[in-house]
């Protein structure tokens, strides 16, 4: 036999420049294959933060060098010198806090969940290159981001305060070993948490709690605005703002002695910069050595790959107790009446497919978060709603009085917009997606004998059921709220499920043209611009079909005609359209639904 | 073994743009029989299999399956096949009792049916133990198993396996091979793809091999030994001369 010795690189430096190397090619062929307009875009979004990042230090600069002058001090009384001393600790705190929490995600996937691990620590590379590329690509893309935004500030504080040109490279190099440290500490982090729970369970409960922090954090200005608060800062305010930041700047804090160091250094105070920079580079390479090397010694050893708590089996409570508890049990004779009516109206695959969607929604956490984004939109602008009392502004009191009516009357009708616009956003994740959340499972649907009818059907309920409860939901407790009389809220009890079913219908028609199963990333379920196209047509919709509800009923009132004949032109107008739009475009794509799924 | 045909493809051509998949493939698999459906990588197996059980149309040509046309009579078809794919791509979120409840609602089987049958397979394939157990827990083996509890949850009279034994310990892998000896001997047709030559030999009846898109044998061992050329007694040898073997004897040669 005849052998082949590769040429083995057990150095480390060299099998670290390897692994980046293979990083950097597949980002880098990640951008040449991209579509034209991908291309285009990454080239304008680094344009516009190299822009940004420059704006920001000239920014720095001014406001630095204003906030230094002697004269500000004079006329306003505000000492900002120790606030400006503590501007470095600050942003190393930002970075240090940032970086932990952030690559606590990264390290997680690229530890636990990208796969090529065994891969690497198979080939003959040095496990230690192997952690610290896994690092460094955890640190790397945050370090930039953030570094973006803390470098020009920190030159920025360098240029107004003039300092020696020692400061500016030991401020990025500051940085990069604390974010080296705290990449470090994150890792440790990651393995303690998948020595308690499963690494998959963990990111998707991080993905949910990340998604809905951000969402909440999003609409919070939001929602501070409508309580009246103003968001014009006081002298005061500046002032106890001051205080807290400076609460970081205690000498004890290990962050501090990183940016008292640099201020130390580049202000010429020679021996303290240089002691408290020693001490911050010699803790930090510990911090890191320390991190790394137990975390390879945890990762070989096993001892974070096994889960010590063993997950508590839920209680029976599933299909086992159920089915048999079913097929034991003799119906009763109205039970049986109810079952076989069931049957008749949904027919097995029907139900299976709306018991396994409601199953997978409850427990995919993914399905989730998206799921609780219209509940909190929904909350947050009632109580908007509700704060300016159901009345239009008055504004300079000069609009005409036909406007101010009409606009009143829009408003008293804030329950059913409520109720529709919750509504709509639900539907955009539930129906639109309906098929696409399928992914790779769909063959299972595909190779069973069931009717495109059965399967839009289900597909139909699943989306429909959800949204009506919580569109009811809205509309109940806003026309509790707004008083509004018997006759309008059985009125709208009756138009909002109309115009959810058939903006229904209109999104599940999208959904099945634009169906895409080969997503690994639920993000990217939806396939090219079909589901926004869904979306606009939707919004144009609900407006439309509302006002076939509630035209007639301003048109009697307009001529003095009786009210009960606006309520049924209304009625029959609305529900034919809206009916029409439920059925015909699912109606429409069901030749569609036979072929999904076949390439 | 009986002369009931019970997988009847005719004239089969599948093309992708240019590219000819399946082209012109006609065989028969009848009741009582185990098919063996063998081919190097990329020759048109599992293309020829997603035709079988409906996820495919074909360009051109018929697949009937228990008498009825896969094209024309999709829902009767497919209610006589169950099919398990080379990927068990399964709902990670169900557990493989629930999974197992949904497939018998997808074929319309009575509640106490799917109740009692869920908890023969589970027993069956060993699965009992994880049978509440969401699905991505599973192990590949565990979910291969669950994938083929799946497929035999209505008690179809056509198996179709694609790589059914990819991935399993040995007494899986035997369990399964028993499964479908069974299967089988009580008159169903079950047409397997395996690239493993010494199942295809051991437990096949028949055995069609397919290269780059054609069918270019079939028979029994012995038929197919009287195809090759003298000397070849193996399967490996047989199906090595009909699908360029000598490209891979140089092969081996080098990493020799």
């Amino acid at each position: 036999m005849s052998t082949m010795t590769p040429s083995l690189s057990y150095r480390f430096l060299p099998a670290v420049w390897k692994l980046i190397r293979l990083r950097l090619l597949i980002s880098v062929n990640g951008f040449k294959h991209a579509k034209i307009r991908r291309k285009i875009l990454t080239i304008v979004a680094i344009l516009g933060l190299l822009t940004f990042a420059g704006f920001i230090l000239f920014l720095s600069w001014i406001l630095l060098g204003f906030l230094r002058s002697p004269q500000l001090m004079q006329y306003v009384g505000l000492d900002v010198t120790p606030f400006l001393q503590a501007m470095p600790v600050l942003v190393f705190t930002g970075l240090f806090l940032s970086i932990l929490l952030s690559s606590f995600g990264v390290l997680l996937q690229a530890l636990y969940l990208s796969g090529d691990m065994d891969f690497l620590l198979s080939s003959p590379v040095p496990i230690r290159a192997v952690f610290v590329t896994k690092l460094l690509q955890a640190v790397l893309p945050n370090f930039g981001l953030i570094s973006l935004f803390g470098l020009p500030v920190l030159y920025g504080l360098g240029l107004s305060g003039h300092y020696n040109f020692l400061y500016y490279p030991l401020v990025l190099l500051t940085m990069i070993a604390l974010a080296l440290a705290a990449a470090g500490l994150s890792a440790l982090l990651v393995m303690l948490v998948a020595r308690v729970f499963p690494a998959r369970r963990v990111a998707e409960v991080l993905g949910f709690v990340g998604a809905i922090l951000a969402f909440s954090c999003s609409q919070a200005g939001n929602l501070y605005n409508s309580f009246g608060h103003s968001t014009n800062v006081s002298g005061a305010q500046v002032s106890n703002m001051f205080t807290l930041l400076m609460r970081f700047n205690t000498p004890w804090f290990p962050l501090n002695w990183a940016g008292q160091g640099l201020v130390a250094l580049g202000e010429g105070r020679w021996l303290t910069g240089v002691l408290l920079a020693t001490l911050t580079f010699g803790l930090s390479a510990t911090a890191f050595m320390f991190s790394l090397a137990t975390a390879e010694r945890l990762y070989y050893s096993g001892w974070a790959g096994m889960q010590v708590v063993a997950r508590r089996k839920k209680p029976l409570r599933t299909v086992q107790s159920d089915a048999k508890r079913d097929a034991s049990r003799p119906l009763t004779a109205s039970q049986g009446i109810l079952a076989l009516g069931m049957e008749r109206l949904l027919p097995a695959p029907v139900r299976g497919i709306l018991w396994k969607d409601f199953l997978l929604l409850r427990r995919d956490l993914r399905n989730l978060s998206q799921l609780i984004t219209p509940l909190i939109f929904g909350v947050m602008y009632s109580l908007m709603f509700f704060r300016t009392g159901g009345l239009p502004s008055t504004g300079q009191g000069e609009a005409p009085a036909w406007l101010m009516n009409s606009l009143s009357l829009l408003l008293s009708y804030g329950n059913v917009g409520m109720s529709l616009f919750v509504g709509w956003w639900l539907l955009g994740r539930l129906s639109g997606m309906a098929f696409s959340s399928e992914g790779r499972n769909y063959w299972m649907l595909k190779a069973a004998p069931l009717r495109a009818s059965h399967l839009l059907t289900a597909k139909f309920l699943v989306a429909y059921l959800p949204t009506l409860a919580l569109g009811l939901l809205f509309l109940s407790g806003i026309s509790l709220m707004q008083k509004i009389p018997l006759a309008g809220f059985l009125y709208s009890l009756v138009a909002v499920p109309m115009c959810l079913a058939g903006m229904n219908g209109i999104l599940l028609a999208f959904g099945v043209v634009g169906a895409n199963f080969k997503w690994e990333d639920p993000r990217k379920m939806s396939a090219g611009g079909l589901g926004c196209l869904g979306q606009f047509l939707t919004m144009l919709y609900l407006p439309l079909a509302f006002g076939l509800f509630i035209t007639p009923l301003w048109l009697v009132s307009a001529f003095n005609w009786p009210q009960v004949y606006g309520y049924l032109v209304g009625f029959i107008l609305g529900v034919c359209v809206t009916g029409a739009c439920a059925i015909l475009p699912p109606w429409l794509v069901k030749g569609k639904v036979d072929r999904l799924g076949e390439v | 073994m009986s002369e009931t045909a019970l997988i009847e493809i005719s004239t089969l051509v599948k093309r992708y743009g240019d590219k000819l998949a399946v082209n012109n493939v006609s065989l028969e698999v009848h009741a009582g029989e185990v098919f063996g459906f063998l081919g190097p990588n990329g020759a048109g197996k599992t293309t020829t299999i997603k035709m079988i059980v409906g996820l495919l149309q074909p360009t051109a040509g018929t697949v009937r399956v228990a008498g009825y046309d896969v094209q024309a009579q999709p829902l009767l078809a497919k209610a006589s096949s169950g099919y398990v794919p080379d990927t068990p791509n399964l709902y990670a979120k169900l557990t493989g009792r629930e999974l197992l409840r949904f497939v018998g609602d997808l074929y319309n089987l009575d509640r106490k049916q799917v109740a009692q049958r869920t908890d023969e397979l589970l027993r069956m394939f060993d699965l009992t133990a994880a049978a509440d157990d969401t699905v991505d827990s599973y192990s590949h083996g565990m979910q291969q198993k669950t994938s083929l509890a799946s497929a035999l949850m209505h008690d179809p009279r056509v198996l179709v396996l694609d790589e059914p034994t990819v991935g399993l310990d040995p007494k899986s892998a035997r369990l399964i091979k028993d499964i479908l000896r069974q299967m089988a001997d009580r008159g169903a047709a079950v047409f397997l793809s395996t690239h493993i030559l010494e199942i295809a030999e051991r437990m096949c009846d028949r055995i069609g091999i397919i290269n780059q898109g054609e069918l270019v044998a079939v028979g029994t061992m012995n038929e197919l030994r009287s195809l090759g050329k003298a000397g070849e007694v193996s399967l490996e040898d047989i199906f090595l001369g009909l699908t360029g073997g000598a490209e891979e004897a140089e092969i081996a040669e080098i990493l020799k």
